[in-house]
């Protein structure tokens, strides 16, 4: 026996699958319009939370993006002033040498002194700026905004730290920001950076004491630190030898007899690991120190050059002063050098990791379309489809709910 | 002659009564729970006059309807599984919108988390700062929103309880009422309208909740619920009730006649979707949600206290949150109170726990009903799952006291901006190591920071001096005082709440100052540190990250929906398959109710010519007798 059709039931179920087939109908529709696949959560709980730890990727992306760019603001604006710094510390230099070479009439000496005095406040200023926010460059991790301060007595005080800012710009990944100015201005050694060579104050000849070096790292080290710094004296016989920090006779180490020797000018004079040049022949009873290097701020040195043009003393004085003074000069520059240099590669790896960033959010926002977005032409497609079927039904709900037997019973 | 016309008046009866029925089926079409119905004949006994038997006509013995208790039976356990998957589709459906409306929390959350390496930045900006206070508004109003789209479902679930256990209780009345009828008329009165009407009142109740039923001698139907309350026995009915939940009076519970708790017990039917969404979809959502909230701000707060805000002071609470809730039960005898507190936000768990007393301990389980561990720290707390608690020792609880703690429900509606002032963000780190110039041991600094924030002597500073490469000792700044210690390569050096890590070899001699960072209130180490909470786990131990906690609770929610989305599509075909079974037995169809009346009407015309032929043939027989 065939299954009997109950009238009304046919009509629901036929009514059912219309309205079934709008609400699909209707969903695609909300797809193709809304361009999203995953509405709701409920449309593809998987998909949501992919989609959901794929924008949380990109939102770390931009805001590794948005912090290179912070950080290369703050490099950018370093460098430059780095730039205008070693362009000061130059000028400097080249008076120094002026001061050195050649007889200068007194008032030539007074106008490389009024130079170097404007160097000076022009270094003060850059060693000040600020950076975009309004912070100071070089203040370390100090909310002041001027680390270096001018002290009544024409020295000048570092009132930032010595940390340094830093920035995150991937995950695990920091990148220093700035540098603190107490490393580039303050701290930098006199001499040649582990010594300082100096012609005695009192020295009446025309010695002039010229660079130095360390030539033996070990011997250089157990000698100062046995004798604690050396006096070297000349006799009238132009003989020199040597004493260290207590006043006893220095010793070589090899031979175990005093060092010392006749001086020939122009030699350079060699014991315990190290050699200082010297010109000029010295009066006796004239002496040279050599000292461990102590930390001289640009600003002393730049001051120290400033009163030695300024002082009365003899051209030996002023160009063993100026020489003193140039070595420590060097230091900073070469200190300068260095944090460019840094700030250069920090630039490098910002740019690198800016552009990787930049490729990984094209990447990451075509991985977060493939997982939400809809795909037009799929969606529209199956949009044809169904509303094909629902025409399809309706004709059929027309057709057959119509045909009833009594239409022909009379 | 006489015999002639009374089979003519028989048939034209019967078939009066067959079209009766006929258009009573035709009346009927769409009437719901209408059962078709037939005629049923018989062929009236004839009389014999001895040498041959003539029929005597028909007789109508009854009018049946067309019913199978079995087909019934499916359609109307079939229609019990649909109304629970619709209602639970419904509320699932509201779920998905409520989340997806309220806004992109993880977008919030991202730049929230953005703002304090934005904050990195510009340390001093006070703009940048007011502008992540303005994100931290931002994302709290998200999580605040989103909860209260939470809270209203709880209302709103609590609400159609009530409504569906009044429906329930109106329809069982109406069942008895019929039972009543039914048995008055008997079995042989064959009520079929009664019957129809009864068991149309069976099926809508079977919607409402899952029904088990009995059929009795008498006609009368008896209905019991799925957990085997009675609901209708003969003609009595018997009301189920809603009562407070003895912990939560917001929660609305189902009682049986007695008073009897039986939500747990109740399933099938749009009543036991509401049940069984609130307890394995809202609630757990709910405790998600909170319990998302609660890292994030034991999190952010944690960190901001390591750090110096801008007047260089440790930094206070960016956001605020409740605790637990604690209810104690409508039963408990004593008076007696319970505090809880979160002591270990990693190990928070996403389940409500009754925690309850027997006279000598207090036990733990989940709502659930697992046992969960609790420790008596001996000082009058018991931590588990956590948390910790306290008991009250006047009035001391009582045996059989228990207490309900929802340890995150309500968090994320508590969840607030507790900050102000924007100079209050802690962006630099708050102590700063310093290694001394004279040092000769190759010991750097590797880390310094803040473990114990409420040490009051933690910006006091520290200086570490190495008495050898493997001793140190460690002078107090401020009260003077020189502990020592022993130096173990890579770990940590403690003092006063601050933790400093080394690396490298120190040697004896070597000193290092920790100090307070207030020079440095441009450092931006706390905020770095700050930014860095978007990815590192808080929950489960340290393996789930707040966003993670987010992410989960999308996919549960989803998960719900679209789970809820295939079951209705399952359960309506099932229906369908019941209903039509059911229907190609006892609907109507026009068509053979057409041919039906065609025919019945033959049958009519045909008894009635029976009878215009005696008429004839008595008639015949006068005129020959006349003539």
């Amino acid at each position: 026996m065939s299954m009997r059709i109950s009238t009304s039931w046919s009509y629901q179920q036929s009514l059912s699958t219309m309205l079934s087939q709008q609400a699909a109908l209707a969903g695609t529709q909300n797809q193709v319009s809304s361009g999203k696949r995953i509405n709701v959560a409920s449309d593809d709980p998987a998909g949501a939370a992919q989609a959901l730890a794929i924008d949380h990727t990109l939102s770390a992306n931009n805001q590794y993006t948005t912090n290179i760019g912070t950080a290369n603001t703050r490099l950018s604006t370093e460098s430059t002033t780095l730039d205008s710094i070693t362009d000061q510390l130059d000028s400097a230099r080249t008076l120094a040498l002026q001061a050195i070479n050649g007889v200068l009439a007194p008032e030539d000496r007074a106008s490389i002194a009024t130079n170097l005095q404007q160097i000076r406040a022009q270094l003060m200023q850059l060693a000040n700026t600020a950076d975009a926010n309004g912070d100071a460059l070089f203040s370390g991790t100090s909310s002041t905004k001027t680390p270096f301060i001018q002290n009544a007595d024409g020295s000048v005080s570092y009132a930032g730290t010595d940390g340094q800012m830093m920035m995150s710009i991937g995950s695990g990944l920091q990148v220093a920001i700035g540098d603190a100015g107490s490393g580039i201005f303050m701290n930098n050694p006199n001499g040649n950076g582990t010594f300082v060579a100096a012609a005695g104050s009192a020295n009446t000849g025309s010695l002039i004491v010229g660079a130095s070096s360390v030539t033996d790292p070990a011997t250089y080290q157990a000698g100062m630190t046995a004798g604690g710094g050396y006096t070297i004296s000349f006799d009238a016989t132009g003989n020199w030898s040597a004493t260290d920090a207590t006043g006893n006779p220095v010793l070589d180490p090899a031979t175990g007899a005093p060092v010392g020797g006749p001086y020939t000018a122009g030699d350079a004079i060699s014991f315990n690991g190290m050699t200082v040049a010297m010109t000029g022949t010295p009066a006796a009873g004239d002496t040279v120190t050599v000292g461990p290097s102590q930390n001289q701020d640009i600003f002393s040195t730049i001051n120290n050059m400033i009163s030695a043009l300024q002082g009365t003393g003899s051209d030996a004085d002023l160009t063993n002063a100026m020489n003193r003074q140039i070595e420590s000069l060097d230091q900073t520059q070469a200190s300068v050098t260095n944090t460019q240099v840094l700030a250069g590669s920090r630039l490098g790896v910002l740019d690198q990791q800016g552009q990787s960033y930049a490729d990984l959010s094209v990447t990451y926002q075509d991985a977060l379309s493939g997982v939400q977005d809809a795909d037009p032409a799929a969606t529209i497609s199956q949009l044809s489809l169904q509303s094909a079927a629902l025409q399809a039904s309706q004709q059929v709900f027309a057709k057959v709910q119509t045909m009833t037997l009594f239409d022909y019973i009379k | 002659m006489a015999n002639m016309l009374g089979i003519g008046i028989s048939g034209l009866n019967a078939a009066q009564v067959a079209l009766n029925t006929v258009g009573n089926n035709l009346a009927n079409v769409d009437t719901a729970g209408y059962d078709r119905q037939t005629v049923v004949q018989v062929e009236r006994i004839g009389q014999s006059n001895g040498r041959l038997t003539v029929g005597a006509g028909v007789d109508v013995v009854s009018v049946q309807r067309q019913y199978s208790q079995y087909l019934t039976n499916s359609v109307w356990n079939s229609n019990s599984s649909l109304q629970r998957a619709d209602t639970f589709n419904d509320l699932t459906t509201t779920l998905n919108g409520a989340l997806a409306g309220s806004g992109n929390l993880q977008g919030a959350l991202d730049d929230f988390y953005g703002a304090f390496s934005t904050v990195a930045g510009a340390p001093s900006d006070s703009s940048t700062r007011q502008a992540m206070l303005g994100d931290t508004s931002k994302m709290v109003s998200m999580f605040n929103t989103l909860a209260s789209q939470f809270t209203a479902q709880q209302r709103q679930v609590n609400t159609q309880i009530s409504n569906t256990v009044d429906s329930i209780n109106d329809l069982t009345k109406n069942i008895a009422s019929l039972n009543q009828q039914i048995s008055q008329a008997g079995p042989s009165g064959a009520p079929n309208s009664l019957l129809d009407q009864r068991d149309s009142l069976v099926g809508q109740l079977s919607g409402y909740v899952g029904v088990s039923n009995v059929q009795e001698k008498d006609g009368t139907i008896s209905l019991y619920s799925t957990s085997g309350q009675a609901l209708v026995s003969g003609n009595e009915s018997f009301a189920l009730g809603t009562a407070k939940d003895p912990y939560d009076a917001t929660r609305t519970n189902v009682t049986d006649a007695a008073g009897n708790d039986i939500t747990s017990k109740i399933s099938g039917g749009s009543l036991g979707a509401l049940i069984d969404y609130r307890s394995s979809v809202l609630d757990p959502a709910q405790n998600q949600l909170g319990q998302a909230a609660q890292a994030l701000a034991s999190s952010v707060n944690a960190q901001q206290a390591k750090g110096l805000d801008l007047n260089g002071k440790l930094g206070s609470p960016i956001l605020s949150i409740g605790g637990p809730d604690v209810m104690g039960s409508s039963a408990n005898t004593s008076n007696a109170t319970m505090a809880a507190s979160i002591s270990d936000t990693s190990k928070l768990g996403t389940s409500d726990y009754i925690i309850s007393y027997d006279g000598t301990a207090w036990s733990m389980r989940t709502t659930g009903g697992q046992n969960v561990p609790l420790t008596d720290n001996g000082d009058g707390t018991l931590s588990g799952a956590g948390l910790t608690f306290t008991p009250s020792t006047a009035p001391p609880a009582q045996a059989g006291d228990s207490f309900k703690i929802q340890p995150t429900r309500n968090a994320a509606s508590t969840l607030a901006v507790a900050m102000t002032d924007p100079s209050g963000i802690a962006a630099a780190s708050a102590l700063v190591t310093t290694a001394d110039k004279a040092n000769t041991g190759t010991g750097a600094i590797g880390s310094t920071s803040v473990t114990d924030p409420t040490n009051t002597a933690v910006l006091d500073g520290a200086t570490i001096t190495f008495t050898s490469p493997t001793a140190y000792s460690i002078t107090d700044p401020v009260t003077g005082t020189t502990t020592t210690g022993t130096y173990t390569a890579g770990q940590p050096i403690t003092v006063n709440g601050m933790s400093v890590t080394l690396s490298g070899a120190p040697a004896a001699g070597d000193k290092f100052t920790v100090a307070a960072n207030t020079n440095g209130l441009n450092d931006n180490g706390n905020a770095l540190d700050a930014a860095k909470l978007a990815d590192t786990g808080v929950l489960d131990g340290g393996k789930t990250s707040v966003l993670d906690a987010y992410g989960n609770l999308t996919t549960q929610i989803g998960s719900a929906g679209s789970q809820a989305a295939s079951n209705l599509a399952t359960q309506t075909s099932l229906n369908n398959q019941a209903v039509a079974a059911q229907q190609s037995l006892s609907g109507v169809n026009q068509d053979e109710e057409a041919a039906n009346l065609v025919k019945y009407q033959q049958s009519y015309q045909a008894a009635a010519q029976v009878i215009s032929a005696a008429q004839t043939i008595f008639t015949s027989l006068i005129n020959a007798v006349q003539s």
